[in-house]
């Protein structure tokens, strides 16, 4: 308790030296909240992303359509797709429920072809989904049963085409014969994530079927839910559904077993950590370094205050309950502050276009910081300990030094 | 001893003799001659098994010489699709596309109709001589009949088969075999062609059955269901004019 009061005494007696040691560790903290949270909403948008885009929530499809994949087995379909969709969206836990045809082509305009990736989708049902109406740039939506299409930005610039200009796409169709046909491009969209804005193209999906020959087929309803820590069980309900659909041929997958979703995930959290862990080492040295050197400085404190009697244990008890209660006091505030930083612009963005040019990750180019509490916790008792931990070694080193020599020390 | 030593010569340089009485070009010469027709028109199908099953496309084919040849399907899922050929162009016509096709570059490569002929395979290679060195590799005999054994090599880059095999058959000079290699000797195409009937006065093969081998358990067979070498053509045919009607 003595010491306590002695630790406390000496933090205020001395401000400028608190201040600076409290400052550094104010900082590294800020920056470790602030960096955990930009982490966080990096991920929370790739999440969002794969499953606005690629997967959903729960990904209906054929059976045996992902082990064919890779040559685009649109005969392996879910048919009469409509009937999934209503059964899903019945569903009280379904936020959406949408029918998708996946398709490769090959562009042909002005004697050149170009590899493509089709997208037929029900227009009105996507707006809550991968929301194309909020991705327009120029001109509009394709219109039901049109032959009509809107192209990703980056395709539009590679084929050199303008709203209003046609193409002819050539593709495999469901027999795996071919089919052609000529679009006219009624808009361009740019999608938040670069991935989809170089090979992507959309169109009506009742056109779709008429081009590949799929008469009221899609190669896979994805389905959102309310709460999308439920896909699991949903997953699971879904194939109950579809079991007592009589259509055992389906198979319903949660996003967090898709294969390729998994791997992206995988791959950006691999990439976060390895970022994550070097602020949290750059951090940690600028709290180890402050308070290190500060104790150094009072050699000669420490010369008298041994001479007067203390023990080089109580002297060790000191310093640490003196770094303690500065490492508490200045990671409070590093946390108030990182916080405070972190919720404005949780809502206004970080506009990181210019540095995510040539990134071909499912990312958004404006970044929203998310806060997460349990890692602000953490953050707020790491920065404590280490600034306590800080304290040890050069104490101890202190104390075992003669109090003759440690007044000779400046 | 000599004697026998002498007509042993003798009659080894007479079978050396019988073996080179014809040359590789002249055979060449005769399958060409046998199989371009200056007009005909065939009803066809071809059967295309893969690991998805078996499809049918119908189609009906017309042919000028070695360098024309107009492909309609008539099968219900790609009814009105056309394909000409045009020397080495190939051009093709989809009802719904408000143009035709130019196929070009790597475009070529691309299967039929997701069969094991590719584009290329229907494009003339004009002059066989022209196009490749020919070698007689020997005679061999295939299912009783005697055939001369082909290689063609390539005399030029950019050819669709660098390398070929072909087994003609000696009494009719029909191609019965044909074996395509890349450069480097790796196998590409496998044909067999049977079935051989006569038709005014030339020997027709009624089936082909191609296999890819860069494909896994596919293979493609080509059937004539009636051939007229006689028929008398459509003027323009063979246009692109024409195609889009």
């Amino acid at each position: 308790m003595k010491l306590a009061r002695i630790a406390f005494r000496n933090i205020r007696r001395n401000r400028r030296r608190t201040l600076l040691s409290g400052t550094a560790i104010m900082i590294a903290t800020m920056f470790i909240t602030f960096a955990f949270s930009l982490i966080a909403g990096m991920l929370g948008d790739i999440e969002s992303n794969i499953v606005r885009y690629v997967s959903g929530h729960v990904r209906i499809r054929h059976m045996e359509y992902d082990e064919n994949e890779e040559l685009n087995p649109l005969h392996l379909s879910v048919t009469e797709y409509e009937e999934v969709v209503r059964e899903m969206e019945a569903d009280e836990e379904v936020m959406a429920a949408v029918p998708r045809t996946r398709f490769f082509t090959a562009i042909y305009r002005n004697d050149r072809t170009y590899g493509g990736m089709g997208l037929g989708v029900d227009f009105e049902r996507e707006k809550n989904v991968m929301k194309i109406q909020d991705a327009i740039e120029q001109g509009r939506l394709p219109q039901k049963g049109q032959k009509e299409m809107v192209l990703s930005a980056g395709l539009a610039e590679e084929l050199d085409l303008e709203v209003g200009e046609k193409l002819t796409l050539l593709t495999k169709n469901k027999y795996l014969g071919m089919s052609g046909m000529t679009f006219t491009v009624t808009g361009i969209v740019r999608f938040l994530v670069a991935g989809f804005n170089e090979s992507f193209f959309l169109m009506p999906i009742d056109t779709t079927a008429r081009f590949l020959k799929m008469s009221d087929e899609a190669t896979e309803v994805l389905v959102m839910l309310n709460d999308s820590k439920r896909v699991d069980e949903f997953a699971e309900k879904a194939t109950g559904i579809l079991t007592a659909m009589d259509r055992d041929n389906l198979s319903a997958q949660p996003w967090t077993s898709i294969g390729a979703s998994v791997g992206w995930m995988q791959l950006a959290r691999s990439a976060y950590d390895v970022i994550a862990l070097v602020f949290f080492i750059l951090a940690s040295t600028v709290i180890v370094n402050t308070t290190m050197m500060v104790i150094f400085e009072r050699m000669r404190e420490i010369g008298t205050v041994a001479a007067m009697g203390m023990t080089p244990r109580e002297i060790v008890r000191l310093f640490f309950i003196e770094a303690f209660y500065i490492g508490a006091i200045a990671a409070f505030i590093g946390v108030l502050l990182g916080i405070g930083i972190t919720i404005p612009l949780s809502k206004v963005g970080i506009d990181l276009t210019q540095s995510m040019q040539g990134v071909d990750l499912e990312i958004n180019p404006v970044v929203y910081p998310r806060l997460n509490i349990r890692s602000t916790v953490f953050v707020f008792f790491y920065s404590t300990i280490i600034a306590s931990l800080a304290s040890f070694i050069p104490s101890r080193r202190a104390a075992k030094i003669e109090p003759v020599e440690a007044l000779r020390s400046v | 001893m000599n004697r026998m030593f002498l007509l042993i010569l003798a009659f080894g340089l007479l079978a050396a003799l019988s073996v080179s009485a014809i040359t590789a070009e002249e055979i060449v010469k005769n399958v060409e001659r046998n199989e371009i027709n200056e007009e005909e028109r065939i009803d066809g199908s071809m059967i295309i098994s893969d690991r998805f099953g078996s499809r049918v496309k119908t189609f009906i084919s017309y042919a000028a010489g070695a360098d024309k040849m107009l492909l309609e399907f008539t099968n219900p899922e790609e009814r009105g699709q056309k394909i000409l050929r045009l020397e080495d162009e190939i051009y093709l016509y989809f009802p719904e596309a408000e143009e035709v096709i130019h196929l070009q570059g790597s475009a070529l490569k691309e299967s039929v109709m997701g069969s094991d002929f590719s584009y290329e395979d229907m494009t003339g290679e004009g002059d066989l001589l022209d196009q490749y060195e020919v070698t007689l590799l020997g005679e061999e005999t295939i299912e009783g009949r005697k055939h001369y054994h082909l290689e063609l090599k390539a005399k030029k880059r950019g050819l669709a088969y660098p390398k070929q095999e072909a087994w003609i058959d000696a009494e009719t000079w029909v191609m019965t075999r044909a074996n395509a290699y890349s450069l480097s000797g790796r196998l590409l195409k496998e044909m067999e062609l049977g079935d051989i009937r006569v038709v005014a006065g030339k020997y027709v093969p009624h089936y082909i059955i191609m296999r890819d081998a860069m494909k896994k358990k596919s293979s493609t067979e080509m059937r004539i269901q009636a051939i007229d070498l006689v028929a008398e053509l459509p003027p323009d045919i063979f246009s692109l004019e024409e195609l889009t009607w």
